[in-house]
């Protein structure tokens, strides 16, 4: 199967400023892709270089084996919901729906206003009047409606309430599961994603940082504690993503493809939320007191 | 697509419907009685030179008090024939920016050309729809107005062109004011205009700066098209002639600077003038008021402000200097070259609107940084 977004060396700079680089990636299909970061690590960029909004500085992106944008039959099988989804204010539902089935030969009117009348929404309501948490999902309806085979979403939620912003991906996942679509969405909550996602991207300081299944990254971490002692001392095919000791106690979080058999250790499974969070804190380290981002992490 | 054209600028249509609607029945309405006016002048059935003092008539009777429906004994057609010329003027200003500069520069501002450029449509497709709809009715609309009122002021273009003027109506078809908005030329301007404001708008991606500096560029290029651009489309003829066959004035305002303004060519009736200045025999430039006619020159500046004897001074100050051996040299477009002229400003309007249209193209599948 071909991957939904493929991309090789992919950078984007504006001005003088690296906005992605060294992006290489494959997604396979199928899944629902946590694109997790801190505000301003490349999110956006990433799904804009996706969506062909922009075009890239390095590298190559192709999307469902195609290059981004390239043509109707392209853009017909991508879905994307902008952050702070725009609207025409002064136009009606309705018209929105209208454009939707003029513009989109796969548009599916019945699915459309199937949605909005769940919704709650009277078609009449002009767009502009709408709550943020019904203008997001009104640009989900169209997205939806036109059939894509891959969804792209960028932070759906992020300024939506909390309970909002739990319908939102709720029903997110249930037109995922009635429909067989592949789906990417950005957040900078960890705890928005981890409900929702079976794939995880972890973005920071414009560079991928890990990418993988969930399982099999969970798989493959593991929280090591034990007596303080030096990282450099654990076995070979051991890489560690992060480091805390205090006086008498070191806690490791590795990364290994085979079990850990060292006695000394204490071995205990990793949550996602911990392991993203692990990759970020490691991706921050190297540079202290340069350009710290701060983290948030909503429990 | 052209339903969204159309959903989008329904708004903008309906508002040029109704402006070209009521235009169209005030000229309409008051048609009959200007028609009515130039027959009972006798401009129907005059012979040579008569014909001139009968025009000259007919404006006077629509300058001075004419009547007209609303306002009975001013001289409401000069207001409508001034008006009427100024809306054809500043139509394609208008659509520049209330057409031209917000159709990109609104959807960049509100995000929403993130909807639709996502839709299964590419962005040249959008804007080619859009720019040719709304680029038609722009060309559509600037006409439709030009065309009611050239058939409305029918009469007064004759009229002048038989050598009559009075207040207002004055200008022949060359006229800095009838030449733009009469003919084809506002199909150029409009297309200008409206092209004009979306590349602005595309460059500057905010609508009210986009607006405002649509109108400035737009109002220069129509302020110094017929000081540097028309009179040189074509190449111009030139002609020495004397001072009375050119029927020339001096001008005493620049005194002792000599400046002739000259008002016909000879053998070129209808021939727009662009520039007029005295020679002496062998042709050279005079620049100054020659000496021996200081004395008239004095006498028409002292009476300027006086009416009576201003006629009679500036005769004598005409005369004297054409006895000094002063010839007027002028350059001019024959009224021939009226429609190679409106072909030629027209098409480079059209051309610049084409070009500009050209970079939308680009710039927008460039994609956005």
């Amino acid at each position: 199967m071909t991957a939904v977004i493929q991309t090789k060396e992919l950078g984007k700079r504006y001005h003088n400023r690296w906005a992605l680089a060294g992006c290489t990636l494959s997604i396979p299909a199928g899944y629902v892709v946590g694109l997790v970061g801190p505000n301003g690590a490349g999110k956006t960029t990433l799904i804009n270089l996706a969506t062909g909004m922009l075009a890239p500085t390095t590298g190559t992106i192709e999307v469902l084996g195609g290059r981004p944008a390239a043509g109707p039959a392209q853009l017909a099988r991508v879905g994307y919901v902008a952050q702070d989804p725009p609207v025409y204010a002064g136009l009606p539902i309705a018209d929105h729906l209208k454009l939707g089935a003029h513009l989109n030969p796969g548009w599916d009117a019945e699915l459309a206003s199937r949605r909005i009348e769940r919704l709650g929404l009277d078609p009449k309501q002009k767009a502009g009047t709408l709550s943020g948490g019904q203008r997001a999902q009104l640009a989900l309806t169209m997205a939806v409606a036109k059939q894509p085979e891959l969804l792209i979403l960028d932070e759906p939620v992020a300024s939506l309430d909390p309970l909002a912003r739990r319908e939102f991906l709720q029903d997110l996942m249930e037109t995922v599961a009635e429909h067989e679509v592949s789906v990417v969405l950005s957040s900078h909550l960890i705890s928005d994603l981890e409900r929702a996602c079976d794939y995880v991207i972890v973005l920071v300081d414009s560079r991928v940082q890990v990418a993988g299944p969930v399982d099999e990254l969970l798989a493959t971490h593991h929280l090591l504690s034990g007596p303080r002692r030096d990282p450099a001392s654990l076995p070979g095919g051991m890489q560690v993503i992060f480091a805390s000791h205090t006086d008498v106690q070191t806690t490791l979080l590795v990364r290994t493809s085979g079990r850990v058999f060292d006695p000394g250790w204490t071995v205990s499974e990793v949550g996602l939320e911990d392991l993203v969070l692990a990759y970020m804190k490691q991706a921050a380290r190297p540079a202290p007191g340069n350009n710290h981002r701060h983290l948030e992490v909503q429990k | 697509m052209i339903w969204l054209t159309w959903r989008q600028f329904r708004a903008q249509a309906i508002t040029a419907a109704v402006a070209l609607a009521v235009f169209a029945i005030l000229l309409i309405a008051t048609e009959s009685h200007l028609t009515s006016l130039y027959n009972s002048n006798g401009l129907l059935t005059c012979h040579g030179d008569a014909c001139a003092g009968l025009a000259g008539n007919f404006l006077n009777d629509l300058s001075s008090g004419g009547g007209f429906l609303f306002i009975p004994s001013t001289s409401g057609y000069a207001i409508l024939y001034f008006v009427s010329i100024l809306v054809i003027l500043i139509a394609p200003a208008i659509i520049g920016v209330f057409w031209g500069a917000p159709l990109i520069a609104s959807e960049l501002e509100a995000g929403t050309f993130r909807l639709t450029w996502n839709q299964s449509i590419t962005r040249t497709r959008w804007l080619a729809v859009k720019l040719t709809l709304i680029g038609v009715a722009a060309m559509a609309v600037t006409e439709a107005f030009s065309l009611i009122q050239a058939w409305w002021a029918a009469p007064i273009g004759k009229a002048v062109g038989l050598g009559g003027s009075s207040g207002v109506f004055s200008e022949g078809r060359f006229g800095v004011f009838v030449f733009p908005t009469h003919g084809i030329t506002p199909l150029g301007y409009a297309a200008f205009g409206f092209a004009l404001g979306v590349t602005v708008g595309l460059i500057s991606r905010r609508p009210i700066s986009a607006m405002a500096i649509t109108l400035a560029i737009f109002a220069a290029a129509q302020f110094f098209t017929p000081l540097w651009i028309r009179p040189n489309l074509l190449p111009t003829s030139h002609t020495t002639t004397t001072m009375a066959a050119a029927g020339a004035n001096v001008s005493v305002r620049a005194n002792p600077k000599l400046t002739i303004s000259a008002s016909a060519v000879p053998g070129q009736s209808g021939a727009w003038i662009i520039s007029s200045g005295g020679v002496n025999a062998a042709g050279q430039p005079v620049a100054i008021i020659p000496a021996a006619c200081e004395t008239a020159a004095a006498q028409v500046l002292g009476t300027h402000r006086g009416t009576s004897t201003l006629n009679s001074g500036q005769t004598a100050l005409n005369s004297c200097v054409a006895s000094q051996g002063i010839r007027v040299a002028e350059s001019y477009q024959p009224a021939s070259h009226y429609w190679p002229l409106q072909w030629a400003e027209t098409g480079m309007y059209l051309a610049l609107a084409l070009a500009m249209s050209g970079y939308c193209f680009w710039r927008l599948n460039r994609r956005r940084s």
